[in-house]
């Protein structure tokens, strides 16, 4: 445990002491900024069907930047470890492959988190503003949270498994982006497959399909087996990068 | 036993990089281990550290077995790989902090070991630099730095003067020389002197096997015993080498005319033959003039060249 904690604080501080995070957190404020205004100015005009949680976190150009968020995050992970060469160093020393690859992956797994805190400002602001005038649903924003942590956890792990697979960061990141963007268009085959068959392919796509649970759960709707889904996923991939970490030495 | 190596054999994709080798080191020992590039140094090393698994064979440091006691083993050992790999973007007594702890340093005594680590490899005026913006000097002594801040049984260190400049070189050895008192050390080179200087044992290697394992000194006697003399003569090639192959004790003649009617001569002589005054008597009985005659005495890198590229 000792060990993991310091290979943890390594990696956090490799994360919050260099200008390329703090780069994508002012990025990454200024497009949720952006959408929580406009959800505002939105439904100011007219009455929706969605809560302003859902507009806020889900515009619709939430798909064009969301995926770009985790290979970035993630490309230095190994890669970089790789071209330096420190994995030896890191390796000779008396770690586990796996306490490095878990040290990594929840660095990853909190700098994403991070990320999404300063959007609870917002809200809070708004409630603030407003003097409770307005309502915001608890259950949509706990909801919203909770999904694109679970979703958060299954892409970081492919960012991981792609970053361990290279030792080029540029690499790493359009294998990271492919891999998660493959996983997603699988998705939104099966939705398009089911329009056919609705009934039968309905187990599946409550299961599988990434932009189906955003959906219920941007709602308010807490379903265990996406939440399932993707912790498994996650693990499995984890699982997969740790074999890749193996093998490469194995090979050399 | 600190080193404890059995038949270990590393085989990559169609290429056996080590073959078979075998060899111990006691504590407190400081070997060279010796080869050309490419001979299978830096692997050896790195099965011994735990890096890359071994095909075959076995072996232990400090008892512990390098693949079944993999962590154990490890804490033993304070590794220099070659080309010291660092992070460029932490500062080196952050660096060697982190090190510090990774490898099992009590917390309370952190700070001093890497204050000792630095004071010890002359740190202190980089100490809070970042290490991509150090010279390749420094890069070495923090890496130097980082396998000892943990106090470990055994160095092991991969090539430590590679890339240095003469001044640094002298530095890092005699570095390695203070060292030798409280740890074993086993360090690769293909710079000879060095190993003449720091090693008290040589293992030679080449092509993945062990070419020989023994002193300096007595490396380069087994050879000298077969040596060679220099000779200048002022007389023809054709007259002299009837003479000389008529002397029996003369395995190998080399000429080079120097001008002036002035040749020199080597001759490789058979172990234990002294023809220096046969020579010189021959020289006065065939009225040769003569202006040097001189036996060497045979150089690490003689045993070296003799050993490694024998084929």
């Amino acid at each position: 445990m000792r060990t993991f904690l310091i290979l943890l604080g390594k990696e956090l501080r490799a994360f919050f002491l260099s200008p390329v995070a703090w780069v994508v957190l002012a990025l990454f404020m200024v497009i949720t900024g952006q959408s929580f205004s406009l959800s505002i100015g939105l439904l100011r005009e007219k009455p929706s069907d969605f809560s302003i949680v859902r507009w806020t976190f889900f515009p619709q150009w939430f798909w064009y930047y969301y995926f770009f968020l985790f290979p970035l995050i993630t490309m230095r992970l190994f890669a970089e470890e790789q071209r330096q060469g420190t994995l030896e160093s890191l390796l000779t020393a008396p770690v586990r492959a796996w306490q490095v690859l878990m040290a990594k992956y929840t660095s990853a797994v909190i700098f994403y988190s991070v990320l999404w805190l300063p959007a609870l400002l917002y809200f809070g602001l708004l409630h603030w503003i407003m003097r409770g005038e307005v309502e915001i649903p608890l259950g949509a924003l706990g909801g919203s949270y909770l999904i694109l942590f679970a979703t958060g956890l299954f892409h970081l792990a492919l960012g991981c498994l792609a970053s361990a697979l290279t030792r080029n960061q540029i690499i790493a990141a359009i294998l990271g982006y492919a891999l998660i963007l493959l996983h997603f268009l699988a998705g939104t085959f099966l939705m398009y497959l089911s329009q056919e068959n609705p009934d039968r392919m309905r187990p599946v796509l409550d299961q599988a399909v990434t932009m189906r649970h955003m959906d219920y759960f941007t709602l308010g709707l807490i379903d265990s087996r996406p939440l399932t889904y993707y912790v498994s996923g996650a693990i499995l991939i984890l699982v997969l990068t740790h074999q890749v970490l193996e093998y490469r030495r194995w090979k050399a | 036993m600190m080193i404890d190596v059995q038949n270990l054999t590393k085989r990559f994709a169609g290429r056996t990089a080590v073959d078979g080798i075998s060899f111990q080191v006691q504590p407190g020992e400081i070997v060279g281990f010796l080869g050309p590039n490419g001979a299978g140094k830096s692997t050896t090393m790195r099965m011994l550290t735990g890096y890359l698994p071994p095909t075959s064979g076995a072996a232990c440091i400090g008892g512990h077995d390098v693949f079944h006691d993999s962590l154990k083993a490890r804490r033993e050992i304070g590794f220099m790989p070659e080309n010291v790999p660092l992070y460029e973007d932490m500062r080196v007594a952050e660096y060697l902090t982190f090190r510090a702890a990774l490898k099992g340093v009590k917390i309370r005594e952190v700070r001093s070991s890497v204050e000792r680590a630095m004071e010890y490899c002359g740190l202190g005026e980089v100490r809070k630099k970042m290490i991509g913006t150090l010279s390749k000097g420094f890069r070495q002594r923090v890496g130097l730095a980082d396998a000892l801040v943990h106090r470990p049984r055994l160095l092991i260190l991969d090539e430590p003067t590679n890339g240095l400049d003469p001044n640094q070189i002298r530095q890092v050895r005699s570095l390695i020389a203070q060292l030798a008192g409280e740890h074993t050390i086993l360090l690769s080179t293909h710079i000879l002197s060095e190993v003449e200087m720091s090693c008290r044992r040589v293992i030679i290697i080449n092509k993945g096997t062990i070419r020989a394992d023994d002193t300096p000194e007595a490396l380069a006697e087994n050879l000298q015993s077969s040596g060679t003399v220099t000779v200048e003569l002022q007389a023809g090639p054709e007259e002299v080498s009837e003479q000389i192959q008529g002397m029996g004790a003369v395995r190998r003649l080399a000429s080079s005319d120097v001008g002036e009617g002035w040749h020199r001569y080597e001759l490789r002589v058979e172990p234990g033959e002294e023809i220096r005054v046969e020579l010189a008597e021959l020289a006065a009985a065939r009225h040769w003039r003569l202006r040097e005659l001189t036996l060497h005495r045979a150089t690490l890198e003689d045993v070296f060249v003799e050993l490694t590229q024998r084929e």
